[in-house]
């Protein structure tokens, strides 16, 4: 595969859909979170809405360079993931650039926006800020160790990084899915999951009870606009990549959309039913059950 | 048993006398004289090894018939050598002695003890 | 050569003699008598060196004398050969410079004084050159009566009592001596040593006995541990000035009388003598350990090293021709060096370690003692150096690895005082109190001696095996030198741009050819030290003392690729950590690390010295080339891991790394990123050729490689957890670098093609960045005066420059796409699943994960957040360390944007020696059997993206407003405290409370529970050392009861 224009429009096509999508998403999932609470929640249509005001609203400043680069880095990493994929297995319009590089590439692509928004939040000023960066790193890093096992373990099964041979290999009937080839790993994965879609009970970063002001309370108007572009892009991102490497990839977008939808689910309802834990909880429960499932299943392929 | 071989087992004993009396004595006057000892016992020692039974002083005078051929002369003397050695020997002996008696002047003017535990300001 | 007319050599005891008798009609002119008393000695000197001169250049031959008209064995006789020129010259020039040394206490003392100084002299070139035992002993009694008066030379009670012990124990050793000889005399028939020899006393009943007293008393007479209280407590007491001559002078002579009449006994008499030595070197350099004042802590070291030349003895058998070198070599360094640290412990006057601080205001002095440290630890240029490596690779290739093993951990507990001294005399502060005079008539001995070890160091070099090949290093040693000489004049501007056109000319002239890893190493150590000593402009003053030392690591780090044999390989590997060790040595705190760094470097280079005298024996003892490894025939295991530990030690993988964080943030500014991205991959180098030489090997059925593997791996991960609770900077890059090299050993351990592209990928990598943020951070540093990161915060503002090179840093070294450190993230997961050690390879994921965590820290808490009041005006890095810090970004950014510029090169050569699973390389894509990564398309998609972004961002917030960092929420009044808003201590609290338990300081606490153990064991073992004469005399008594039992009894 090499780089023609032409896929430069198909790109932001398939970007342009996935953005949608998580919006939508994001709507869906706070009218369900509503109703289950048996209130009567916002509009389906509401984060385009919100959306829309941020880029309007006129008063606007900043603190200074990074400040400015972080919402940058924060939705170039979203989108950056995104284009770095293929999103629909076996799609000439909609594999994007993944031409550029494979899983490794999008494991460690997540860490970009992660910097910048970090970095932007630290030039506010503001000691809340920073201290929700140290716990939001400390769980996301935790998080991410067993995720890596996960994905190692993945790649030691089919044998290659590529995401479309990862999705080939789980072709032909569910029963080849990852999820059913090797379901330590995905348990594994999909514990690990929860730890970075940022809710309960890993939301301690964002949670306003815990302190009065995190990071994302820093930016604001076209800054926060950009900020929420990313909300609707990265968690649709990863929940892709999970899809691809676990579920069997997707033939289709309503495949994907559905398979997508369930998956964002999961982290949706194990927040509703447990409370938030503490940094060094959360640090903790991931060291004991993703990690211990992980090890096993490396060591199963290791040794085994 | 010689005269040789009592003047070197004498020698030996006084020997051990006087190192006991180094490694047992406080008094460090007592420790040089017990040096004296050894050194004595020492110049017995070499004078008895020298011994030749039956044997006259290494001088060429009298008491070797003129004309003696010299391997009957050398059977019939005493062994020289030692004794030239145990005058340069004696005369150490003696410059040691003397040495450490000035020492033991210097040490108790300053502490006015002659016992050797109180100059163990340099140790470890 | 020059024909000079021999004298008689009776008329060096005869001058003597008659000269010391006539001083006594000087009773006034002390000053006349003491300018005979050199005139004297100058006849002396000069009539042995005329010897010595035949001896070597003019191929005389020995010279019998005889007295009294007889020849032996009716009459005393002398001998003249080589040795004993060699050795009476020795005695008479250091007696010579002693004596214009001791100018002051002669005088004092009087013309008596004189004549006993002359005396010993006298008497110690009569030990040298007599062959009748008798004769012998009567001049040992002279030698030692006369010093016992000369330990009185400045009369205070500890003097006396220390002349009283010391004739205690030399009385009854004499005694026993003499008993010796006329027992000789009685069974051998003769007093000469030659005839006694024939006579082979040990056939005789009751011989050995005549035998076991001289030679004990012989040995005696050099202060075997722990027979030697008396001994040391001499060289306390006495002037340094006659310590210098009782330690380079007597005992070289009584070491050289045991030699001839050692023959007298048999093999085991020899045995027993290397035993005994060994004792001595390794009881008494422990003792040393624990000492506070300078002469007696000397003391130890002399016979220390005195107990060394009887091993050598002992074994003389065993080292055969080369034994002659190896004696030459340990004793000129010892004769040198310990006069010389006399002379200078009688400059300093204070016998506390820790006051020699005052010495420093007599630089050269510092250097002369530094020297004098260097040769006798046996570090290159000094004889000793190559005295101790022939030693090593003769007992290795007679498969006497104990002795070899034994000999090193001697010299290495050594090391620990006498480092630490020289650390003291740098770093300790100058007590303004105290005095230094300097008058000329002291400095010149210790210039002499000192000149003369470089001198007598270059001569070794030219007599070694394989020393024609040491010419690579004349060149750079004699910039080296020059440096040192204008060092005191010239200013950092004309020394620094010298500095760098020397390695740029020497870089192009010497280094171009190099190929392959070389090549790359070239580039790194060259490259990397023009770019740092680009930084050193922003230094005023003169800078004294940095640019030898940084351009003798230079020559060792270039020296360690133009080598094409061990001999030019351990050199350079030796001189690149002398060079860095004062490096480090430099920074304000740096004493106890510069040490530590000292140690551990000094250990692994023991190590790797007695790999390599393995190695040069199992591949058959008779080439000493660098390709020797790969002909190793027994011992590989072994070999393996004593070089690649050695080599680990500058690495600094984990158990060996507490010296590193130390030493790297406490260094200078500039010197940090020399010895952290720049040093480090020496070890690395030495790890690429003893793996391409020798494969993998293993040790007890363990594979050596997978071994390497595991540490690596767990490196990695605790080096980086470590720098994530590091509150201080430059510590924190420290351990990074430990957890960074931790990478580079893992995926050297892998032994593959893409294990070791893997590898060179890491390490040009952290060689960029790392250099990168030492600079930026010691630029803040420099500024900011302190390292503590939470004692910062907000610089972004002042400091813009140096804020982006650290993002551009951390970006690399955390491996984010699109920067370089991707690379070696990405060609790692390959390698780890080809490899299948996915567990450690997980293990190293997770150290880049941990390494997101601290790269993050350093960036928030120094330049985001609340600036503080006090940095309010601070200004930004100068301008030479931001230009240094630009020329690394630019390459990060051309490495980043095209990688295949570089690895595909090196794959290419790689494929030789690892010909499975190279990459393949379309354009700019590398694609491997399980992926692909074309840094150039994501270089250009990332920041396309992040173009468009950022230009839409500005133009939707085109008006916005800039605030100051209190506008908002403090409604635009400063707290009262600004410094409780900035959030940077224990930034990472979640993280200790549940994983710091991992990094408990296990591995430092194991080496200072062993520095403790090693210091209570010094401390209990020298109170054997009560002070007491008849405790001395009884040790005499029981060593003597001891030794009998190995010789006669046994």
């Amino acid at each position: 595969m090499i780089f023609e224009p032409i896929q430069i429009p198909w790109t932001i096509l398939g970007l342009f859909i996935v953005f949608n999508v998580g919006l939508i998403l994001t709507g869906t999932v706070r009218k369900i979170g509503a109703r289950v609470g048996r209130r009567r929640g916002i509009r389906i249509y509401q984060p385009y809405i919100d959306l829309v005001k941020n880029y309007a609203l006129r008063s606007n400043f900043t603190h200074g360079m990074m400040f400015y680069l972080a919402p940058v880095f924060r939705l170039s990493g979203g989108v950056g993931l995104i284009v770095f994929m293929p999103l629909i297995y076996d799609s000439v319009h909609f594999s994007n650039f993944s031409f550029a590089g494979d899983a490794i590439l999008i494991m460690y692509f997540m860490f970009f926006g992660t910097l910048g928004m970090a970095l932007g939040a630290g030039e506010g000023g503001v000691p809340f800020s920073a201290i929700g960066i140290s716990r939001g790193l400390s769980q996301v890093t935790a998080a991410e160790i067993p995720l890596i096992l996960a994905f190692l373990a993945v790649f030691i099964q089919t044998e290659s990084f590529s995401i479309t041979e990862i999705v080939a290999a789980q072709q032909g009937g569910f029963l080849n899915w990852t999820l059913f080839t090797n379901p330590l790993a995905t348990a594994t994965a999909m514990l690990a999951f929860l730890g970075s879609m940022m809710r309960s009970p890993f939301d301690i970063v964002l949670a306003p009870q815990e302190i009065p002001i995190g990071p994302p309370t820093e930016f604001h108007s076209s800054f926060l606009g950009v900020l929420s572009t990313n909300r609707a892009v990265f968690p649709m991102a990863k929940t892709i990549l999970y899809v691809n490497l676990f579920f069997g990839g997707a033939t289709s977008w309503p495949e994907l959309i559905l398979k997508s939808f369930l998956l964002y689910m999961w982290s949706v309802v194990v927040g509703t039913i447990y409370p938030r834990f503490r940094t060094e909880q959360s640090i903790r429960w991931f060291m004991k059950y993703p990690l211990i499932l992980g090890v096993i299943t490396i060591l199963v392929l290791q040794f085994g | 048993m010689d005269f040789g071989q009592i003047a070197v087992s004498v020698g030996f004993l006084l020997i051990l006398i006087g190192v006991w009396g180094i490694l047992t004595q406080k008094n460090i006057i007592k420790i040089v004289i017990g040096f004296s000892v050894f050194d004595t016992g020492l110049h017995m020692i070499m004078v008895g090894i020298g011994y030749v039974k039956g044997g006259t002083a290494p001088i060429l005078d009298g008491a070797i018939a003129p004309g003696t051929a010299p391997i009957n002369i050398v059977a019939g003397i005493v062994d020289p050598v030692p004794q030239a050695l145990v005058l340069t020997a004696i005369v150490i002996g003696l410059g040691v002695t003397a040495l450490m008696l000035a020492y033991v002047v210097r040490l108790y003017e300053d502490r006015k003890s002659l016992d050797i535990s109180s100059y163990e300001d340099l140790k470890w | 050569m020059v024909n000079l007319i021999l004298i008689n050599p009776i008329y060096i005891i005869g001058i003597g003699l008659g000269t010391a008798f006539l001083l006594g009609f000087f009773k006034k002119g002390k000053s006349v008598a003491w300018a005979l008393m050199l005139a004297a000695l100058a006849v002396m000197t000069y009539i042995s060196f005329t010897w010595l001169w035949s001896f070597i250049f003019n191929g005389q031959l020995p010279e019998q004398v005889y007295t009294a008209g007889f020849k032996p064995p009716f009459s005393i006789n002398l001998l003249m050969g080589k040795s004993e020129a060699f050795f009476t010259f020795l005695i008479s020039f250091v007696g010579f410079l002693g004596g214009i040394y001791l100018f002051d206490k002669l005088k004092e003392q009087g013309t008596h004084a004189i004549s006993v100084y002359l005396i010993l002299i006298m008497g110690l070139n009569g030990i040298v050159m007599t062959r009748d035992i008798f004769n012998l002993f009567v001049f040992l009694e002279i030698a030692s009566i006369a010093t016992a008066g000369l330990i009185v030379l400045t009369p205070d009670i500890k003097a006396f009592s220390a002349g009283f012990k010391y004739m205690i124990a030399s009385g009854l050793i004499s005694g026993f001596l003499l008993i010796g000889i006329i027992f000789a005399y009685y069974f051998g028939g003769t007093l000469n040593i030659d005839f006694l020899i024939q006579a082979d006393l040990l056939a005789v009943k009751g011989g050995v006995f005549a035998v076991f007293l001289i030679i004990i008393a012989l040995l005696l007479e050099l202060k075997p541990f722990p027979a030697n209280g008396w001994g040391i407590d001499a060289y306390e007491a006495s002037p340094a000035g006659i310590n210098a001559v009782i330690s380079a002078a007597s005992a070289g002579a009584v070491y050289y009388v045991l030699s001839k009449v050692l023959p007298i006994a048999d093999a085991k008499w020899y045995t027993v003598t290397a035993v005994v030595g060994m004792i001595t070197f390794l009881g008494s350099n422990l003792m040393g350990i624990k000492q506070a004042d300078a002469k007696r802590m000397l003391g130890y070291s002399s016979v220390g090293q005195v107990g060394l030349l009887l091993v050598f003895l002992g074994l003389s058998k065993q080292l055969g021709i080369n034994f002659e070198f190896i004696v030459f070599g340990i004793i000129i360094s010892h004769y040198l060096a310990k006069a010389g640290l006399f002379w200078l412990a009688g400059i300093v006057k204070t016998g506390k370690l820790k006051e020699w601080g005052i010495l420093r205001r007599k630089p050269v002095l510092v250097f002369f003692m530094g020297t004098f440290i260097f040769a006798l630890l046996g570090l290159p240029p000094f004889p000793s150096f190559f005295a101790k490596w022939t030693l090593v690779m003769t007992l290795s290739a007679a498969g006497m690895n104990l002795w070899v093993g034994l000999i090193l951990l001697g010299s290495l507990v050594e090391a620990i005082y006498l480092f630490r001294w020289l650390g003291y005399t740098v770093k300790l502060d100058d007590n303004k109190e105290l005095s230094l005079s300097t008058p000329l008539y002291k400095t010149i001995p210790v210039w002499v001696f000192g000149l003369l070890t470089y001198y007598i160091g270059y001569l070794s070099s030219t007599m070694v095996p394989g020393g024609s090949s040491l010419s690579m290093f004349y060149i750079p040693l004699a910039f080296v030198g020059v440096l040192f000489i204008v060092d005191k004049f010239l200013p950092v501007l004309i020394k620094n741009t010298v500095s760098i056109a020397a390695m740029a000319y020497y870089g192009w002239y010497y280094m171009a050819d190099l190929t392959e890893f070389r090549m790359l190493f070239a580039i790194i150590f060259i490259g990397g030290g023009i770019i740092t000593l680009i930084a050193g402009y922003a230094k005023n003053g003169k800078r004294i003392g940095f640019y030898p030392f940084a351009m003798m690591m230079y020559a060792g780090l270039a020296g360690l690729l133009l080598s094409e044999n061990i001999l030019q390989f351990f050199i350079s590997w030796e001189l690149m950590t002398l060079g860095s060790y004062i490096l480090i040595l430099r920074g304000k705190k740096s004493m106890p690390h510069a040490l530590s760094y000292m140690l551990f470097s000094l250990g692994g280079a023991f190590l790797i010295l007695a790999g390599l005298g393995l190695a040069y024996a199992s591949s058959g003892a008779n080439s000493i080339s660098l390709d020797i490894l790969k002909n190793v025939n027994q011992y590989s295991g072994l070999i393996y891991a004593f070089l690649a530990v050695g080599f680990m030690t500058k690495t600094a993988a984990i158990g060996l790394h507490i010296w590193l964080p130390g030493a790297h943030a406490e260094a200078e500014s500039d010197v940090s990123p020399m010895v952290s991205a720049i040093l480090l991959k020496a070890g690395m180098f030495g790890l690429v050729v003893l793996m391409l030489s020798m494969g993998s090997q293993s040790l007890g059925g363990v594979s050596l490689p997978y071994l390497l593997g595991w540490l690596g791996a767990i490196t990695a991960i605790l080096g980086n957890i470590m720098a994530v609770f590091q509150e201080d900077a430059k510590r924190l890059l420290a351990y990074s670098s430990v957890g960074q090299l931790g990478y580079v050993v893992f995926a050297m351990a892998f032994m593959s093609h893409l294990g070791w592209l893997t590898a060179l990928a890491f390490a040009l990598n952290h060689f960029v960045f790392k250099a990168l943020l030492f600079l930026a951070i010691g630029g803040v540093v420099m500024r900011t005066k302190t390292k503590t990161m939470y004692e910062m915060g907000g610089l972004i503002k002042r400091m813009p420059f140096s804020f982006i090179s650290v993002l551009i840093g951390i970006i690399a070294l955390s491996g984010l796409p699109p920067l370089t450190g991707f690379a070696g993230k990405w060609l790692s997961y390959n390698a780890v699943i080809e490899k299948g050690w996915y567990f450690q390879g997980f293990l190293v994921s997770i150290a880049g994960l941990v390494a997101f965590l601290y790269c993050f820290r350093i960036i928030h808490v120094i330049f985001l957040g609340q600036p503080k009041d006090k940095f309010k005006n601070i200004k930004e890095a100068p301008l030479p360390m931001l230009i240094a810090q630009y020329i690394l970004i630019g390459a990060i950014m051309l490495f980043s944007i095209m990688p295949n510029m570089v690895l595909k090169p090196v794959g290419d050569f790689l494929i030789q020696y690892f010909p499975d699973g190279a990459l393949q390389w379309q354009g700019g894509t590398a694609i491997s059997r399980l992926g692909r990564w074309s840094g150039v398309a994501i270089m250009n998609i990332t920041m396309g993206i992040f173009g468009i972004i950022f230009v839409w961002l500005l133009f939707i917030s085109r008006k916005a407003v800039k605030v100051k960092p209190f506008n908002i929420f403090y409604s635009g009044e400063a707290p009262s405290r600004p410094e409780l808003t900035h959030f940077g201590y224990n930034f990472f609290a979640p993280y200790k409370k549940a994983v710091g338990f991992l990094v408990q300081p296990l591995v430092t606490r194991f080496w200072y529970g062993l520095a403790d153990i090693l210091h209570s064991i010094s401390d209990l073992v020298r109170r054997l050392y009560n002070g007491n004469g008849q405790t001395y005399a009884f040790y005499v008594i029981i060593f003597m009861v001891v030794f009998s039992f190995f010789t006669i009894g046994g």
